[in-house]
Protein backbone atom coordinates (compact mmCIF):
# COMPACT_ATOMS: atom_id res chain seq x y z
CA UNK A 1 0.00 0.00 0.00
CA UNK A 2 2.77 2.42 0.62
CA UNK A 3 4.43 1.46 -2.08
CA UNK A 4 1.02 2.35 -4.09
CA UNK A 5 1.26 5.75 -2.64
CA UNK A 6 4.76 6.19 -3.43
CA UNK A 7 3.96 5.40 -6.52
CA UNK A 8 0.91 7.80 -7.41
CA UNK A 9 2.93 10.83 -5.42
CA UNK A 10 5.71 9.68 -8.33
CA UNK A 11 3.52 10.34 -10.96
CA UNK A 12 2.03 13.51 -9.55
CA UNK A 13 5.26 14.62 -9.07
CA UNK A 14 5.66 13.81 -12.63
CA UNK A 15 3.04 15.42 -14.03
CA UNK A 16 3.67 18.90 -12.10
CA UNK A 17 7.36 18.46 -13.49
CA UNK A 18 6.22 18.14 -17.00
CA UNK A 19 3.70 21.27 -16.76
CA UNK A 20 6.35 23.41 -15.30
CA UNK A 21 8.82 22.30 -18.11
CA UNK A 22 6.15 23.16 -20.86
CA UNK A 23 5.33 26.70 -19.24
CA UNK A 24 8.89 27.51 -18.80
CA UNK A 25 10.47 26.71 -21.71
CA UNK A 26 7.59 28.86 -23.57
CA UNK A 27 6.21 26.36 -25.87
CA UNK A 28 3.26 27.90 -25.10
CA UNK A 29 1.87 31.07 -24.21
CA UNK A 30 1.98 32.00 -20.34
CA UNK A 31 -1.75 33.21 -21.19
CA UNK A 32 -2.71 30.01 -22.73
CA UNK A 33 -0.84 27.62 -19.84
CA UNK A 34 0.69 29.28 -16.96
CA UNK A 35 3.03 27.42 -14.54
CA UNK A 36 2.12 25.59 -11.56
CA UNK A 37 3.51 27.82 -9.19
CA UNK A 38 1.70 31.03 -10.55
CA UNK A 39 -1.68 28.94 -10.36
CA UNK A 40 -0.64 27.70 -6.62
CA UNK A 41 -0.32 31.13 -5.88
CA UNK A 42 -3.48 32.05 -7.71
CA UNK A 43 -5.28 29.62 -5.58
CA UNK A 44 -3.97 30.94 -2.25
CA UNK A 45 -5.24 34.37 -3.13
CA UNK A 46 -8.58 33.22 -4.31
CA UNK A 47 -9.08 30.85 -1.12
CA UNK A 48 -8.75 34.00 0.87
CA UNK A 49 -11.49 36.21 -0.86
CA UNK A 50 -15.60 35.24 0.11
CA UNK A 51 -16.07 36.35 -3.12
CA UNK A 52 -14.70 33.31 -4.58
CA UNK A 53 -16.71 31.20 -2.40
CA UNK A 54 -19.76 32.61 -2.72
CA UNK A 55 -19.29 31.12 -6.38
CA UNK A 56 -18.64 27.96 -5.42
CA UNK A 57 -22.10 28.42 -3.45
CA UNK A 58 -23.83 29.08 -6.34
CA UNK A 59 -22.69 26.64 -8.18
CA UNK A 60 -23.18 24.13 -5.55
CA UNK A 61 -27.09 25.37 -5.19
CA UNK A 62 -27.53 25.11 -8.62
CA UNK A 63 -26.26 21.93 -9.16
CA UNK A 64 -28.10 20.73 -5.84
CA UNK A 65 -31.34 22.09 -6.72
CA UNK A 66 -31.60 20.56 -9.85
CA UNK A 67 -30.13 17.09 -8.95
CA UNK A 68 -32.80 16.90 -6.21
CA UNK A 69 -35.39 17.84 -8.22
CA UNK A 70 -33.88 14.73 -10.95
CA UNK A 71 -33.98 12.54 -8.10
CA UNK A 72 -37.35 13.30 -6.86
CA UNK A 73 -38.88 12.74 -10.49
CA UNK A 74 -36.65 10.41 -12.04
CA UNK A 75 -36.44 7.29 -9.03
CA UNK A 76 -40.54 6.86 -9.58
CA UNK A 77 -40.33 7.30 -13.14
CA UNK A 78 -38.03 4.88 -13.54
CA UNK A 79 -39.47 2.14 -11.15
CA UNK A 80 -42.62 2.38 -12.83
CA UNK A 81 -41.62 1.98 -16.37
CA UNK A 82 -39.20 -0.88 -15.29
CA UNK A 83 -41.70 -2.95 -13.88
CA UNK A 84 -44.18 -2.32 -16.58
CA UNK A 85 -42.80 -3.37 -19.64
CA UNK A 86 -45.48 -2.01 -21.59
CA UNK A 87 -44.54 1.08 -20.19
CA UNK A 88 -40.65 0.89 -21.18
CA UNK A 89 -41.28 -0.48 -24.79
CA UNK A 90 -43.43 2.30 -25.67
CA UNK A 91 -41.00 4.87 -24.04
CA UNK A 92 -38.25 3.67 -25.37
CA UNK A 93 -37.74 5.29 -28.35
CA UNK A 94 -38.54 8.55 -26.90
CA UNK A 95 -36.03 8.00 -23.63
CA UNK A 96 -33.25 7.15 -26.32
CA UNK A 97 -33.74 10.17 -28.57
CA UNK A 98 -34.13 12.65 -25.18
CA UNK A 99 -31.26 11.02 -23.89
CA UNK A 100 -28.56 11.23 -26.48
CA UNK A 101 -30.26 15.32 -27.26
CA UNK A 102 -27.26 17.55 -25.90
CA UNK A 103 -28.98 19.47 -22.95
CA UNK A 104 -26.78 22.69 -23.41
CA UNK A 105 -27.71 23.16 -26.77
CA UNK A 106 -30.90 23.91 -24.99
CA UNK A 107 -29.27 27.05 -24.01
CA UNK A 108 -30.47 29.67 -26.02
CA UNK A 109 -33.54 28.24 -25.77
CA UNK A 110 -33.85 28.50 -22.17
CA UNK A 111 -32.34 31.87 -22.45
CA UNK A 112 -34.97 33.16 -24.50
CA UNK A 113 -37.91 31.60 -22.61
CA UNK A 114 -36.60 31.70 -18.92
CA UNK A 115 -34.09 34.44 -19.07
CA UNK A 116 -30.52 34.23 -17.36
CA UNK A 117 -31.81 33.31 -13.78
CA UNK A 118 -30.65 30.56 -10.69
CA UNK A 119 -33.96 28.96 -11.89
CA UNK A 120 -33.11 28.46 -15.56
CA UNK A 121 -29.94 27.00 -14.14
CA UNK A 122 -31.40 24.75 -11.81
CA UNK A 123 -33.59 23.44 -14.88
CA UNK A 124 -30.91 22.84 -17.42
CA UNK A 125 -29.15 20.94 -14.41
CA UNK A 126 -32.51 18.52 -13.87
CA UNK A 127 -32.92 17.61 -17.50
CA UNK A 128 -29.07 16.89 -17.68
CA UNK A 129 -29.12 14.70 -14.73
CA UNK A 130 -33.08 13.22 -14.82
CA UNK A 131 -31.94 10.56 -17.69
CA UNK A 132 -29.16 9.00 -16.03
CA UNK A 133 -31.06 8.56 -12.62
CA UNK A 134 -34.22 7.33 -14.53
CA UNK A 135 -32.55 4.84 -16.63
CA UNK A 136 -30.75 3.39 -13.58
CA UNK A 137 -33.93 3.39 -12.28
CA UNK A 138 -35.68 1.25 -14.34
CA UNK A 139 -33.09 -0.86 -15.30
CA UNK A 140 -32.74 -1.86 -11.72
CA UNK A 141 -36.64 -2.33 -11.48
CA UNK A 142 -36.19 -4.51 -14.45
CA UNK A 143 -33.13 -6.65 -12.28
CA UNK A 144 -35.27 -7.88 -9.79
CA UNK A 145 -35.09 -12.07 -10.62
CA UNK A 146 -38.66 -13.34 -12.21
CA UNK A 147 -38.71 -15.37 -9.19
CA UNK A 148 -39.32 -13.06 -6.66
CA UNK A 149 -41.73 -11.33 -8.91
CA UNK A 150 -44.01 -14.51 -9.11
CA UNK A 151 -44.24 -14.96 -5.73
CA UNK A 152 -44.99 -11.35 -4.89
CA UNK A 153 -47.55 -11.22 -7.37
CA UNK A 154 -48.39 -14.92 -6.52
CA UNK A 155 -49.07 -13.61 -2.49
CA UNK A 156 -50.75 -10.57 -3.75
CA UNK A 157 -48.68 -8.50 -2.28
CA UNK A 158 -50.71 -4.64 -2.53
CA UNK A 159 -49.20 -2.93 -5.09
CA UNK A 160 -47.44 -0.39 -3.07
CA UNK A 161 -45.80 -2.35 -0.52
CA UNK A 162 -44.45 -4.23 -3.64
CA UNK A 163 -42.55 -0.99 -4.40
CA UNK A 164 -41.77 -0.37 -1.36
CA UNK A 165 -40.46 -3.54 -0.06
CA UNK A 166 -39.26 -5.48 -2.92
CA UNK A 167 -38.42 -3.40 -5.92
CA UNK A 168 -37.05 -0.29 -4.45
CA UNK A 169 -34.29 -2.52 -2.11
CA UNK A 170 -33.50 -4.42 -5.43
CA UNK A 171 -33.52 -1.65 -7.42
CA UNK A 172 -30.92 0.19 -4.87
CA UNK A 173 -28.15 -0.63 -5.89
CA UNK A 174 -28.64 0.24 -9.83
CA UNK A 175 -30.42 3.31 -8.44
CA UNK A 176 -27.41 4.38 -6.31
CA UNK A 177 -25.20 4.28 -9.49
CA UNK A 178 -26.84 6.32 -11.15
CA UNK A 179 -26.86 9.31 -8.77
CA UNK A 180 -23.11 8.75 -8.57
CA UNK A 181 -23.69 9.83 -12.18
CA UNK A 182 -25.58 12.30 -11.63
CA UNK A 183 -24.41 14.41 -8.86
CA UNK A 184 -21.34 14.27 -11.26
CA UNK A 185 -23.01 15.56 -14.27
CA UNK A 186 -24.95 18.09 -12.15
CA UNK A 187 -21.64 20.25 -11.02
CA UNK A 188 -20.64 20.24 -14.44
CA UNK A 189 -23.92 20.94 -16.20
CA UNK A 190 -23.94 24.09 -13.82
CA UNK A 191 -20.46 24.90 -14.59
CA UNK A 192 -21.39 24.79 -17.97
CA UNK A 193 -24.22 26.71 -17.81
CA UNK A 194 -21.95 29.81 -16.20
CA UNK A 195 -19.82 29.95 -18.59
CA UNK A 196 -21.98 30.14 -21.65
CA UNK A 197 -23.96 32.93 -19.39
CA UNK A 198 -23.86 35.48 -16.95
CA UNK A 199 -24.81 33.67 -13.78
CA UNK A 200 -22.66 33.96 -10.93
CA UNK A 201 -20.15 30.96 -10.30
CA UNK A 202 -17.25 29.43 -10.68
CA UNK A 203 -17.69 28.53 -14.40
CA UNK A 204 -18.42 32.63 -14.55
CA UNK A 205 -15.33 33.12 -12.71
CA UNK A 206 -12.83 30.74 -15.00
CA UNK A 207 -14.60 33.45 -17.99
CA UNK A 208 -13.98 37.05 -16.24
CA UNK A 209 -10.82 35.68 -14.98
CA UNK A 210 -9.44 34.93 -18.34
CA UNK A 211 -11.33 38.07 -19.47
CA UNK A 212 -9.06 40.42 -17.53
CA UNK A 213 -5.89 38.72 -18.46
CA UNK A 214 -5.43 36.33 -15.13
CA UNK A 215 -5.20 32.93 -16.86
CA UNK A 216 -3.70 31.77 -13.40
CA UNK A 217 -6.99 32.17 -11.82
CA UNK A 218 -8.48 31.21 -14.44
CA UNK A 219 -6.81 27.69 -13.86
CA UNK A 220 -6.95 28.00 -10.13
CA UNK A 221 -11.07 27.90 -10.56
CA UNK A 222 -10.62 25.16 -13.10
CA UNK A 223 -8.52 22.75 -10.59
CA UNK A 224 -11.48 23.97 -7.90
CA UNK A 225 -13.71 22.86 -10.34
CA UNK A 226 -12.09 19.45 -10.87
CA UNK A 227 -12.09 18.95 -6.99
CA UNK A 228 -15.32 19.16 -6.40
CA UNK A 229 -16.31 16.69 -8.89
CA UNK A 230 -13.96 14.19 -7.84
CA UNK A 231 -14.87 15.39 -4.20
CA UNK A 232 -18.34 14.39 -5.26
CA UNK A 233 -17.70 10.92 -6.71
CA UNK A 234 -15.55 10.25 -4.00
CA UNK A 235 -18.48 10.86 -1.21
CA UNK A 236 -21.07 9.03 -3.76
CA UNK A 237 -18.91 6.03 -4.12
CA UNK A 238 -18.42 6.30 0.23
CA UNK A 239 -21.92 6.42 0.57
CA UNK A 240 -22.68 3.74 -2.27
CA UNK A 241 -20.34 1.17 -0.05
CA UNK A 242 -21.96 1.89 3.42
CA UNK A 243 -25.51 1.88 1.97
CA UNK A 244 -25.62 -1.31 0.28
CA UNK A 245 -23.58 -3.15 2.63
CA UNK A 246 -25.79 -6.16 2.19
CA UNK A 247 -25.16 -6.22 -1.28
CA UNK A 248 -23.44 -9.71 -2.41
CA UNK A 249 -19.96 -8.12 -2.98
CA UNK A 250 -20.06 -10.52 -6.34
CA UNK A 251 -22.51 -8.02 -7.76
CA UNK A 252 -20.51 -5.28 -6.13
CA UNK A 253 -18.44 -4.99 -9.81
CA UNK A 254 -16.13 -2.30 -9.39
CA UNK A 255 -12.53 -2.30 -9.10
CA UNK B 1 -43.25 2.42 -30.57
CA UNK B 2 -47.09 4.39 -30.58
CA UNK B 3 -45.55 6.79 -27.97
CA UNK B 4 -43.58 9.20 -30.15
CA UNK B 5 -45.73 9.27 -32.73
CA UNK B 6 -48.17 10.19 -29.89
CA UNK B 7 -46.03 12.64 -28.46
CA UNK B 8 -45.11 14.14 -32.01
CA UNK B 9 -48.80 14.58 -32.89
CA UNK B 10 -49.78 16.02 -29.51
CA UNK B 11 -46.84 18.63 -30.11
CA UNK B 12 -48.07 19.61 -33.50
CA UNK B 13 -51.74 20.20 -32.66
CA UNK B 14 -51.00 22.08 -29.77
CA UNK B 15 -48.86 24.56 -31.09
CA UNK B 16 -50.47 24.40 -34.07
CA UNK B 17 -52.38 27.87 -33.67
CA UNK B 18 -50.17 29.29 -31.51
CA UNK B 19 -49.50 32.47 -31.13
CA UNK B 20 -46.82 32.96 -28.18
CA UNK B 21 -43.66 34.37 -29.04
CA UNK B 22 -41.54 31.64 -27.90
CA UNK B 23 -43.34 28.71 -28.75
CA UNK B 24 -44.09 29.07 -32.18
CA UNK B 25 -45.90 26.02 -34.40
CA UNK B 26 -43.64 22.99 -35.00
CA UNK B 27 -44.45 22.81 -38.67
CA UNK B 28 -43.03 26.23 -38.97
CA UNK B 29 -40.08 25.16 -37.02
CA UNK B 30 -39.66 22.50 -39.11
CA UNK B 31 -40.84 24.77 -42.25
CA UNK B 32 -37.57 26.81 -41.53
CA UNK B 33 -35.43 23.98 -40.61
CA UNK B 34 -35.83 22.73 -44.27
CA UNK B 35 -35.46 26.04 -46.02
CA UNK B 36 -32.39 27.20 -44.08
CA UNK B 37 -30.52 23.89 -44.64
CA UNK B 38 -31.56 23.68 -48.58
CA UNK B 39 -31.41 27.32 -49.17
CA UNK B 40 -29.51 29.25 -46.49
CA UNK B 41 -26.54 28.83 -44.66
CA UNK B 42 -26.98 25.93 -41.78
CA UNK B 43 -26.12 23.63 -43.84
CA UNK B 44 -22.31 25.04 -44.05
CA UNK B 45 -22.34 25.15 -40.52
CA UNK B 46 -23.85 21.78 -39.93
CA UNK B 47 -20.46 20.43 -41.70
CA UNK B 48 -18.39 22.47 -39.65
CA UNK B 49 -19.97 21.39 -36.45
CA UNK B 50 -19.73 17.56 -38.25
CA UNK B 51 -16.51 17.98 -39.06
CA UNK B 52 -14.72 19.41 -35.84
CA UNK B 53 -16.63 16.73 -33.98
CA UNK B 54 -15.03 14.16 -36.56
CA UNK B 55 -11.63 14.98 -36.05
CA UNK B 56 -11.91 15.59 -32.36
CA UNK B 57 -13.39 12.42 -31.26
CA UNK B 58 -10.91 10.52 -33.82
CA UNK B 59 -7.88 11.98 -31.83
CA UNK B 60 -8.99 10.97 -28.82
CA UNK B 61 -9.51 7.52 -29.78
CA UNK B 62 -6.41 7.18 -31.01
CA UNK B 63 -4.85 8.64 -28.08
CA UNK B 64 -7.22 7.30 -25.61
CA UNK B 65 -7.33 3.51 -26.98
CA UNK B 66 -3.45 3.57 -27.65
CA UNK B 67 -2.69 5.32 -24.09
CA UNK B 68 -5.38 2.87 -22.40
CA UNK B 69 -3.41 -0.79 -23.58
CA UNK B 70 -0.34 0.86 -22.37
CA UNK B 71 -1.72 1.90 -19.15
CA UNK B 72 -3.77 -1.19 -18.81
CA UNK B 73 -1.08 -3.72 -19.86
CA UNK B 74 1.51 -2.02 -17.05
CA UNK B 75 0.75 -2.70 -13.19
CA UNK B 76 2.92 0.11 -12.22
CA UNK B 77 1.80 2.62 -14.36
CA UNK B 78 -1.76 1.63 -14.10
CA UNK B 79 -1.68 1.79 -9.73
CA UNK B 80 0.85 5.21 -10.34
CA UNK B 81 -2.01 6.76 -12.74
CA UNK B 82 -5.07 6.22 -11.27
CA UNK B 83 -5.55 9.09 -8.84
CA UNK B 84 -4.80 11.63 -11.46
CA UNK B 85 -7.01 10.28 -14.05
CA UNK B 86 -9.62 10.00 -11.86
CA UNK B 87 -9.00 13.99 -11.13
CA UNK B 88 -8.56 14.58 -14.81
CA UNK B 89 -11.77 13.21 -15.73
CA UNK B 90 -13.65 14.78 -12.77
CA UNK B 91 -12.57 18.08 -14.02
CA UNK B 92 -15.11 19.56 -16.38
CA UNK B 93 -14.00 20.53 -19.76
CA UNK B 94 -16.37 23.50 -20.09
CA UNK B 95 -14.13 25.66 -17.79
CA UNK B 96 -11.17 24.92 -20.64
CA UNK B 97 -13.49 26.48 -23.11
CA UNK B 98 -12.98 30.29 -22.43
CA UNK B 99 -9.65 29.32 -21.78
CA UNK B 100 -8.83 27.87 -24.77
CA UNK B 101 -11.02 29.93 -27.13
CA UNK B 102 -10.01 33.08 -25.97
CA UNK B 103 -6.12 32.15 -26.85
CA UNK B 104 -5.76 29.93 -28.93
CA UNK B 105 -8.81 31.84 -31.21
CA UNK B 106 -12.42 31.21 -32.56
CA UNK B 107 -10.94 28.78 -35.60
CA UNK B 108 -11.60 25.23 -36.30
CA UNK B 109 -8.44 24.29 -34.82
CA UNK B 110 -9.06 25.58 -30.59
CA UNK B 111 -12.78 23.70 -31.20
CA UNK B 112 -11.03 20.12 -31.85
CA UNK B 113 -8.43 20.25 -29.42
CA UNK B 114 -11.74 21.31 -27.10
CA UNK B 115 -13.41 17.95 -28.48
CA UNK B 116 -10.11 15.98 -28.29
CA UNK B 117 -9.71 17.10 -24.30
CA UNK B 118 -13.52 16.47 -23.37
CA UNK B 119 -13.52 13.27 -25.05
CA UNK B 120 -10.47 11.28 -24.38
CA UNK B 121 -11.04 10.54 -20.82
CA UNK B 122 -13.85 8.57 -21.04
CA UNK B 123 -12.15 6.30 -23.65
CA UNK B 124 -8.75 5.87 -22.05
CA UNK B 125 -10.37 4.63 -18.59
CA UNK B 126 -12.89 2.60 -20.63
CA UNK B 127 -9.71 0.70 -22.11
CA UNK B 128 -7.94 0.88 -19.09
CA UNK B 129 -11.02 -1.50 -17.36
CA UNK B 130 -11.71 -3.29 -20.58
CA UNK B 131 -7.90 -4.56 -20.56
CA UNK B 132 -8.13 -5.00 -16.73
CA UNK B 133 -11.41 -7.44 -17.39
CA UNK B 134 -9.51 -10.00 -19.95
CA UNK B 135 -9.58 -13.05 -18.01
CA UNK B 136 -5.77 -13.66 -16.18
CA UNK B 137 -6.16 -17.09 -17.92
CA UNK B 138 -6.16 -15.87 -21.26
CA UNK B 139 -3.38 -13.20 -20.33
CA UNK B 140 -0.88 -16.27 -19.09
CA UNK B 141 -1.68 -18.40 -22.01
CA UNK B 142 -0.18 -15.88 -24.44
CA UNK B 143 2.53 -15.00 -22.38
CA UNK B 144 3.22 -18.66 -21.94
CA UNK B 145 3.02 -19.34 -25.98
CA UNK B 146 5.53 -16.10 -25.90
CA UNK B 147 3.25 -14.83 -28.58
CA UNK B 148 4.99 -11.87 -29.88
CA UNK B 149 3.37 -8.67 -28.34
CA UNK B 150 2.07 -6.93 -31.31
CA UNK B 151 0.54 -10.34 -32.56
CA UNK B 152 -0.84 -10.72 -28.82
CA UNK B 153 -1.77 -6.49 -28.97
CA UNK B 154 -3.52 -6.98 -31.89
CA UNK B 155 -5.28 -10.70 -31.45
CA UNK B 156 -5.62 -11.14 -28.09
CA UNK B 157 -5.66 -7.73 -26.16
CA UNK B 158 -7.21 -5.32 -28.51
CA UNK B 159 -10.52 -7.61 -29.45
CA UNK B 160 -10.96 -8.72 -25.46
CA UNK B 161 -10.91 -5.25 -24.02
CA UNK B 162 -13.21 -3.98 -27.48
CA UNK B 163 -16.73 -4.03 -25.90
CA UNK B 164 -15.49 -1.85 -23.12
CA UNK B 165 -13.66 0.89 -25.64
CA UNK B 166 -16.75 1.17 -28.11
CA UNK B 167 -18.98 1.91 -24.40
CA UNK B 168 -16.36 4.30 -23.77
CA UNK B 169 -16.81 6.06 -27.36
CA UNK B 170 -20.02 6.09 -26.75
CA UNK B 171 -20.03 8.51 -23.92
CA UNK B 172 -17.33 10.64 -25.50
CA UNK B 173 -19.50 11.03 -28.32
CA UNK B 174 -22.28 12.62 -26.17
CA UNK B 175 -19.57 14.70 -24.61
CA UNK B 176 -18.30 15.70 -28.16
CA UNK B 177 -21.30 17.04 -29.18
CA UNK B 178 -22.13 18.79 -26.37
CA UNK B 179 -18.46 20.18 -26.25
CA UNK B 180 -19.00 21.60 -30.50
CA UNK B 181 -22.03 23.32 -28.98
CA UNK B 182 -20.52 25.13 -25.87
CA UNK B 183 -17.64 26.06 -28.03
CA UNK B 184 -19.32 27.49 -31.24
CA UNK B 185 -22.18 29.20 -28.69
CA UNK B 186 -18.67 30.65 -26.96
CA UNK B 187 -17.14 31.94 -30.11
CA UNK B 188 -17.41 30.93 -33.42
CA UNK B 189 -17.85 32.37 -36.59
CA UNK B 190 -19.78 29.52 -37.97
CA UNK B 191 -21.15 25.90 -36.64
CA UNK B 192 -24.82 24.77 -35.26
CA UNK B 193 -24.08 26.61 -31.77
CA UNK B 194 -22.97 29.89 -33.08
CA UNK B 195 -26.73 29.76 -35.70
CA UNK B 196 -28.75 28.99 -32.75
CA UNK B 197 -27.09 31.49 -30.52
CA UNK B 198 -27.22 34.23 -33.61
CA UNK B 199 -31.09 33.34 -34.32
CA UNK B 200 -31.57 33.14 -30.18
CA UNK B 201 -30.14 36.54 -29.90
CA UNK B 202 -32.28 38.49 -32.44
CA UNK B 203 -35.22 36.61 -31.29
CA UNK B 204 -35.78 34.88 -34.24
CA UNK B 205 -37.47 31.95 -31.86
CA UNK B 206 -38.12 29.30 -35.18
CA UNK B 207 -35.09 29.38 -36.30
CA UNK B 208 -33.36 28.73 -32.53
CA UNK B 209 -35.71 25.72 -32.43
CA UNK B 210 -34.76 24.61 -36.21
CA UNK B 211 -31.48 24.46 -34.67
CA UNK B 212 -32.13 22.82 -31.68
CA UNK B 213 -33.67 20.21 -33.29
CA UNK B 214 -31.23 20.06 -35.96
CA UNK B 215 -28.78 19.20 -33.29
CA UNK B 216 -30.60 16.89 -31.43
CA UNK B 217 -30.88 14.84 -35.12
CA UNK B 218 -27.53 15.03 -35.25
CA UNK B 219 -26.45 13.63 -31.87
CA UNK B 220 -28.86 11.16 -31.91
CA UNK B 221 -28.13 10.11 -35.10
CA UNK B 222 -24.02 10.10 -34.53
CA UNK B 223 -25.19 7.69 -31.68
CA UNK B 224 -27.24 5.25 -33.93
CA UNK B 225 -24.28 5.13 -36.33
CA UNK B 226 -21.87 4.32 -34.05
CA UNK B 227 -24.25 1.65 -32.26
CA UNK B 228 -24.31 0.18 -36.14
CA UNK B 229 -20.74 0.10 -35.83
CA UNK B 230 -20.78 -1.81 -32.98
CA UNK B 231 -22.78 -4.55 -33.96
CA UNK B 232 -20.48 -4.61 -37.12
CA UNK B 233 -17.53 -5.20 -35.38
CA UNK B 234 -18.97 -7.04 -31.82
CA UNK B 235 -21.02 -9.35 -33.84
CA UNK B 236 -19.08 -12.20 -32.38
CA UNK B 237 -19.84 -10.79 -29.11
CA UNK B 238 -23.42 -10.26 -29.12
CA UNK B 239 -23.91 -13.72 -30.81
CA UNK B 240 -22.06 -15.28 -27.47
CA UNK B 241 -24.95 -17.30 -24.57
CA UNK B 242 -24.83 -14.06 -22.15
CA UNK B 243 -23.32 -16.27 -19.81
CA UNK B 244 -19.94 -16.88 -21.15
CA UNK B 245 -19.47 -13.10 -21.26
CA UNK B 246 -17.84 -11.72 -18.19
CA UNK B 247 -20.37 -10.84 -15.47
CA UNK B 248 -19.31 -6.62 -15.57
CA UNK B 249 -19.75 -6.28 -19.20
CA UNK B 250 -22.81 -8.91 -19.64
CA UNK B 251 -25.28 -5.37 -19.97
CA UNK B 252 -23.40 -3.40 -21.76
CA UNK B 253 -26.31 -0.64 -22.46
CA UNK B 254 -27.14 -0.43 -18.76
CA UNK B 255 -24.23 -0.62 -16.90
CA UNK B 256 -21.26 0.13 -19.31
CA UNK B 257 -22.46 3.34 -21.05
CA UNK B 258 -24.41 4.41 -17.76
CA UNK B 259 -21.78 3.49 -15.30
CA UNK B 260 -18.73 4.22 -17.23
CA UNK B 261 -20.15 8.01 -18.05
CA UNK B 262 -19.25 10.67 -16.20
CA UNK B 263 -21.53 12.66 -17.41
CA UNK B 264 -23.66 11.69 -20.36
CA UNK B 265 -24.54 15.03 -21.05
CA UNK B 266 -21.66 17.10 -20.49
Amino acid sequence: MARVRLLQLGALAAVLALWALIAAAGLVSSTALPGPRAVAVAFWQLAGSGAFWQAVGETLRGAVTGLVVAVAVGIPVGLVTGVYAAAEESSRLLMEILRSFPVIALLPVFLLVLGSTPGMKATVVFIACVFPVLLQAQYGAQSVPPSIRETVHGYRIPRLLRFRRVILPGAAPSIMTGLRLAATTSVLVAIGVEVLTTLPGIGHMIMESQQAGASARAYACILTAGAIGHTITLLAQFAEHRLLRWRPPALAGGE
Amino acid sequence: MWLPVVVFAVLIVSTAGSTSFYFPPLTEVLDVLWTELAHGGLFGDLLFSLRNIVLGLALAIVVGVGAGLVIGEIRTLRLATGPLLDFARATPTVGFVPVIILTLGIGSGPKVFLIFLGSVWPILLNTVSGVRAISPAVHETARGYRIPWRLRLRRVILPGALPQILAGIRVALSIAVVLMVVSEIYGSPDGLGNFILQSGSSFHVAETWAGTILIGILGYGLSVLLLLCEHLLLGWYHQRAPRARPAKTATIESIDTIEKSNGVVV
